[in-house]
């Protein structure tokens, strides 16, 4: 199971977190929602910064508040949370921007092996999916509960 | 139609907030969710 993690709020409905990370630039909310797309059970992760003064989540604003690694953690555990509510859904995961596509690889391969008990992860290379190998740019992230 | 919810079962350190029931009415992550429509439009799901 994943360590090293923040405390996190959920909604009635389990689609929806929050978190605050803890850093040099001080509290910064941090939404998790999953949304579900046009395939049935098929649900897009969105995470993003919420802002203090009004309240907007913006998943392109950068942080820098040196906890990356816990803060992808808490996304992760977020993961266990909404499948072990949702266990039939497929998750699906882009990056807003290279840089963030990237983290969310560093993410997945730093927390790979606790996860991967649990998870089955393809990524996204061009047009077609594959298992995820570490090292790889992959475009896009697919994830499921192994049954 | 969502997926069959079982029990409700969270980690430790989870706990719930009724407020953040805000967000399911909120457009949050569009582009993402359309962007991961495409993808599931092109190129379809993994297949297992």
């Amino acid at each position: 199971m994943i360590q090293n993690r923040y405390h996190v709020e959920f909604d009635t409905d389990l689609e929806s977190f929050e978190f605050i990370s803890k850093g040099p630039m001080g509290p910064i909310s941090k939404v998790v929602r999953y949304s579900e797309t046009n395939l049935k059970g098929v649900f897009n992760l969105g995470f993003g910064d919420k802002n203090k003064e009004t309240g907007k989540v913006d998943d392109l604003r950068i942080t820098n508040n040196g906890d990356s690694q816990k803060v992808l953690a808490t996304v992760a555990a977020t993961l266990y949370t909404f499948t072990n509510n949702y266990a039939d859904a497929i998750i699906v995961a882009t990056g807003s921007t290279q840089a963030r596509t990237r983290l969310c690889r560093m993410g997945i391969t730093t927390n790979l092996e606790a996860i991967e008990k649990d998870f089955i992860f393809y990524g996204l290379t061009n047009t077609e999916w594959e298992p995820f190998r570490k090292g790889i740019k992959y475009e896009a992230f697919c994830v499921r509960k192994k049954a | 139609m969502k997926p069959k919810k079982t029990t409700k079962k969270v980690l430790k350190g989870f706990t719930k907030n009724a407020s953040l029931d805000k967000y399911a009415d909120q457009p949050l992550f569009k582009d993402k969710v359309i962007k991961v429509n495409q993808i599931l439009k092109t190129v379809g799901l993994p297949k297992t």
